[in-house]
């Protein structure tokens, strides 16, 4: 019996579902051999309620979409938060530095007393998640190694250290060695250092691993010349520089 | 080259003979002149290295005297003794390689401190004079091993492009101001005269992922090891990383010998070059690795327009002849090559303020020192230090399947002892789990565990850590430096070192049927397991085995069943993580891959004709019954034999059935406990300990073997101890992360002994100096 498997969005541009088909041929018939995709809104019409595995992305951002993804938790054995949105509240958190009034005052204008807004928040802040596809957009290998790893009973491998791992095995030059700061010494790895490689530097779109060393990254960043409201501008982008600066 | 060579030149003769007395009977070897211009033929052909002079500042033909000195020998320590220091001699004296000055009248306690210094120095960098000398008799061109040519730069390029045309080249070329090692495809592209490369060449031999094994999942179980190389040409390594090169021989290729590494060691070319110019968080002289002479196929130095090229291997020799031209080399470029060796040794700025020789007893006598907690308050544990060190090479195994979850791979990459979950096992236990730990953990390993296991030095003072550490704490030059300033000197322990049995696929499980599979409680089951080979497992009590099962993992399991009972063996499993999980969901008739038996179990020489003591605390009993067995089976050989097993709830009770047996037994005084009864429980309360007390020991008589979690040990030791049980005659079996099983990996290291190679059993004595283990 194939496990039945729901794709769900909340608040988020939907990169990772688009990026969740980008599949070569074979792999997406291999897939398709494993599981069955009842519910995606993105490339299918049928719907269902009846599933196993759920997948949600984006994040939480008004009273409705809590109760909703509650539902979603109720009826699913195995939740998953895909992207970093789901994971650790991602792109959306920016409103969270303004009043929510302001906030919706900026993005609608006059039509602003028709919309409700609450803090942007990831999935595991309403519910319990139990597994995560990290990243934005996670890659699609991640996707299917977690995928995998559901279908085989086992924990995905997910590393539990930073992306200066994989960053100094793919032979990078370290971003501050160049005067540059980065928060890969705080971000769980698992990209392989992708914006590293090529010539960037880490945001954290993967959000911390379990143990980061806030205080020290706090006071490198602050010996490489950024004041904390640098740090802010430099890195609010995934929200990881809220725990940064707490 | 004798460091306590030194001549003296002093015109007084009051001065001179006082001087040479002492310095004698100091343990040098003296000889005084009265006047430098007349000892310069002398000198020239001696082997001074400490020259002590008086010296009137300004008079000028003394000076000359000194610049000459300087030109025939430029590694001479120099000490001059002058009445008249005057500021700008002083700093003419230091430019042409004054060490120190001394002001007259000698205290002789000031002198023998700066004779002491210089003496030290000279050993930090004391292969100079060894490297440099040259093998080549006669006008002999033939390229033996440990010759020493001349190649022009233009030759060099010559056999660089012709290499490029057989075989792909590695070398070293400049990227955003630094130095990395990456493929070329032409000479122009490589920067021989470099500092230190971002990350070291050892990649080429152990690269950060590679897989081991392929495989197929469902019927069969078709499994095939897989050996990936490319020969290769790495041109342009220091020393240092030679060095660390050959460690990684000493550790890949002479201990359980691994094929992956074997293969492509094999095939790879060493094209050393001298380094001349190097970072300014080098060290190596003082880790006695800024020259070598082994290591390399050919070693380059760089001496202006030519280099000269010394030949390590048959291989370099023919790569020589068969790709350039080259020649002897001019006595003008054997002193040029002192020369430019000198001046690369003055240009270091860092150095160990003590004889490398004395790191690990440093060490040894610092592991409860408070540098470890404050020093590593600040470390992110990002592992940057050790994903750059060429001397780490501790690594992780990990089961990979493809989409269709019918095959898939087995492959290694990078871990190591700094990261998080180094450590972990799937209980959720850590064993190395504060910054504390695990930063002094590998300072131990650069200094001292790697050192004393394989005779080489596990740090090459490369300094490419302290460059990657955002903290500033990695270098292991500054963690030395640091603790020798608090240590006295006392008897180092020597090295609990076995020798490992040879295998060829060491990575290569064996397959095995799963004959039956039986409940003992909700969470644990036991399988009886054979090898497909029809072959015996050939284990003794206490050794484990690893588990595989292609698609989910490894995972290490103690063996259940005593050697004595059959082909076949038992496994008892406990459901707790990945593997064990998916163990629990096969039936009889499965397959599943073994390694092993490995490391040591209980030492039945020892125990035989004893009394004995069993204690199996939860599913300790699942180890510590192969012995039980084992002990029963030839129950002749044995005095008393008592059994005290303690669980916390009688439902976690396993193998109730000889529970029941021992209890009604004549031949074995069986007690139990559990810490919290439940209705009708009519037996023992308590912890395991209080059982202790109902045994008569004798402990002159009665040896121990004690399996159980760790917080069980403490307690069971302080009992034992107050019944008078020597430390030797207690055996305790350790858990710890094993991955490889093959003293490798390194995630079961403590302190300096691997638990898979030396453990899992190991005696009371052994534990006591193995802080670690934390009894």
């Amino acid at each position: 019996m194939k496990p039945k498997v729901a794709f769900f969005d909340f608040t988020g541009c939907e990169g990772c579902q688009l990026d969740a088909l980008n599949l070569d041929a074979q792999d997406l018939i291999d897939l398709l051999n494993g599981i069955d995709i009842v519910n995606f809104r993105e490339v299918m019409t049928e719907r269902s309620d009846n599933y196993e595995i759920a997948f949600v992305e984006g994040s939480i951002t008004t009273e409705g979409e809590i109760e909703r993804v509650k539902r979603i938790r109720e009826q699913a054995k195995i939740v998953v938060a895909l992207g970093a949105c789901a994971c650790i509240g991602g792109v959306n958190c920016l409103k969270n530095h303004v009043p929510m009034e302001e906030a919706l005052r900026i993005v609608y204008g006059k039509d602003a007393k028709y919309y409700n807004t609450i803090p942007a928040r990831p999935a595991d802040a309403v519910i319990k998640v139990d597994y995560y596809v990290r990243g934005c957009p996670p890659s699609t290998s991640e996707l299917v190694k977690v995928i995998k790893a559901l279908l085989l009973n086992k924990k995905p491998d997910i590393p539990n250290y930073p992306v200066c791992v994989e960053c100094k095995k793919a032979g990078n030059i370290c971003v501050y060695e160049k005067g540059q700061t980065c928060l890969g010494p705080v971000t769980r790895a698992g990209c392989n250092a992708i914006c590293i490689t090529s010539g960037r530097y880490c945001w954290g779109c993967r959000g911390l691993v379990d143990e980061p060393n806030i205080q020290s990254q706090k006071d490198i960043l602050n010996k490489y010349g950024l004041t904390a409201e640098q740090v802010i501008e430099k890195f609010k982008i995934y929200d990881t520089c809220s725990e940064v600066l707490k | 080259m004798n460091e306590s060579s030194v001549l003296v030149i002093e015109s007084d003769p009051i001065v001179r003979e006082s001087l040479s007395g002492w310095l004698s009977s100091t343990g040098f070897e003296v000889t005084s002149a009265e006047d430098g211009a007349k000892i310069i033929k002398v000198f020239a052909k001696s082997d001074f290295n400490i020259v002590i002079m008086d010296v009137r500042l300004h008079s000028e033909t003394q000076l000359a005297t000194l610049r000459e000195m300087k030109a025939i020998r430029p590694w001479i320590k120099t000490i001059i003794i002058t009445s008249h220091p005057q500021e700008e001699t002083v700093l003419e004296a230091k430019k042409i390689g004054v060490v120190d000055y001394i002001v007259k009248p000698v205290d002789m306690d000031d002198l023998q401190k700066i004779i002491q210094g210089t003496v030290e120095s000279i050993c930090r960098g004391n292969l100079t004079d060894d490297n440099t000398s040259f093998e080549t008799s006669g006008d002999d061109l033939v390229p033996g091993i440990k010759k020493s040519f001349a190649i022009s730069r233009e030759n060099l390029s010559l056999m660089v492009e012709n290499l490029l045309k057989e075989i792909e080249v590695v070398g070293v070329k400049a990227k955003q101001g630094k130095y990395i090692y990456d493929r070329i495809y032409g000479f122009y592209e490589l920067s021989l005269d470099y500092d230190v490369t971002v990350s070291p060449p050892t990649r080429y031999m152990f690269p950060p992922k590679e897989t081991l094994l392929k495989f197929k999942t469902g019927n069969g179980n078709y499994v095939e090891p897989v050996i990936e190389y490319t020969p290769r040409v790495i041109i342009g390594v220091h020393p240092y990383d030679i060095k660390a090169i050959e460690l990684l021989d000493e550790v890949f290729m002479n201990h359980n010998p691994d094929p992956n590494y074997i293969a492509r060691r094999e095939n790879t070319v060493i094209i050393g070059v001298d380094c001349l110019h190097p970072s300014p968080r080098s060290f190596a002289p003082s880790m006695g690795t800024n020259w070598t002479e082994t290591g390399f196929d050919l070693l380059l130095t760089d001496i202006g327009n030519s280099y000269i090229v010394k030949i390590g291997t048959e291989k370099g020799a023919e790569l020589l002849v068969k790709h350039t031209k080259y020649r002897l080399p001019t006595g003008d470029e054997i002193v040029r090559q002192k020369k430019v060796r000198g001046e690369a040794l003055n240009r270091y700025k860092i150095a160990l303020d003590t004889p490398k020789d004395r790191i690990p007893k440093i060490l040894e006598e610092s592991y409860d020192d408070p540098y470890w907690e404050n020093r590593s308050a600040t470390c992110l544990s990002c592992g940057s230090c050790i994903m750059v060190c060429p001397t780490c090479y501790c690594f992780d195994v990990k089961d990979e399947m493809a989409l269709n979850l019918k095959e898939g791979e087995r492959f290694r990459r990078w871990d190591g002892c700094m990261l998080v979950d180094f450590a972990k096992v799937a209980s959720g236990e850590n064993f190395r789990k504060d910054k504390a730990s695990r930063f002094r953990h590998r300072m131990f390993r650069k200094g001292k565990y790697i050192l004393e296991r394989y005779g080489k030095v596990g740090c090459v003072g490369c300094g490419r850590c302290s460059s990657a550490c955002l903290a500033g704490i990695a270098s292991p030059l500054e963690a030395f430096n640091a603790l020798a300033e608090n240590i006295r000197l006392k008897e180092a322990a020597t090295s609990v070192i076995q020798a490992a049995k040879p295998a060829r696929d060491i990575y290569t499980p064996e397959m095995a049927e799963i004959l039956s599979v039986r409940q003992l409680t909700e969470k644990e089951k036991v399988f009886e397991l054979k090898l497909k080979s029809g072959k015996k497992l050939g284990h003794y009590p206490g050794q484990f085995v690893t588990v595989s099962i292609m698609g989910t993992g490894e995972a290490p399991l103690s063996i259940s069943s005593s050697p004595l009972r059959g082909k076949n063996f038992q496994l008892a499993v406990r459901n707790m993580g990945d593997l064990t999980s998916a163990l629990h969901s096969l039936e009889a008739g499965a397959t599943v891959g073994i390694r092993g038996p490995f490391g040591n179990g209980f030492p039945l020489e020892t125990l035989e004709g004893r009394d004995l003591l069993l204690i199996a605390g939860g599913i300790g009993l699942f180890p510590l019954r192969s012995l039980i067995q084992y002990v029963m089976d030839r129950r002749y050989d044995y005095g008393k034999v008592s059994l005290l097993y303690g669980c916390r709830t009688p439902a976690e009770r396993v193998f109730t059935d000889e529970l029941d047996f021992w209890q009604n037994s004549k031949e074995i005084d069986f007690h139990e406990t559990v810490d919290m009864p439940c209705e009708g429980w009519t037996g023992n309360v308590g912890v395991i300990t209080n059982l202790i007390d109902k045994v008569d020991i004798d402990p002159k008589k009665t040896m121990v073997a004690v399996v159980g979690p760790p917080v069980m040990y403490k307690f069971v030791i302080e009992k034992l101890k107050k019944r008078d049980l020597p430390d030797a005659h207690v055996f305790l079996s350790l858990e710890r992360k094993m991955k490889c099983g093959v003293g490798k990996c390194g995630h079961c290291q403590i302190n300096g002994i691997y638990t898979c190679q030396e453990g899992p059993v190991f005696s009371l004595t052994q534990l006591r100096s193995l802080r670690e283990a934390v009894l």
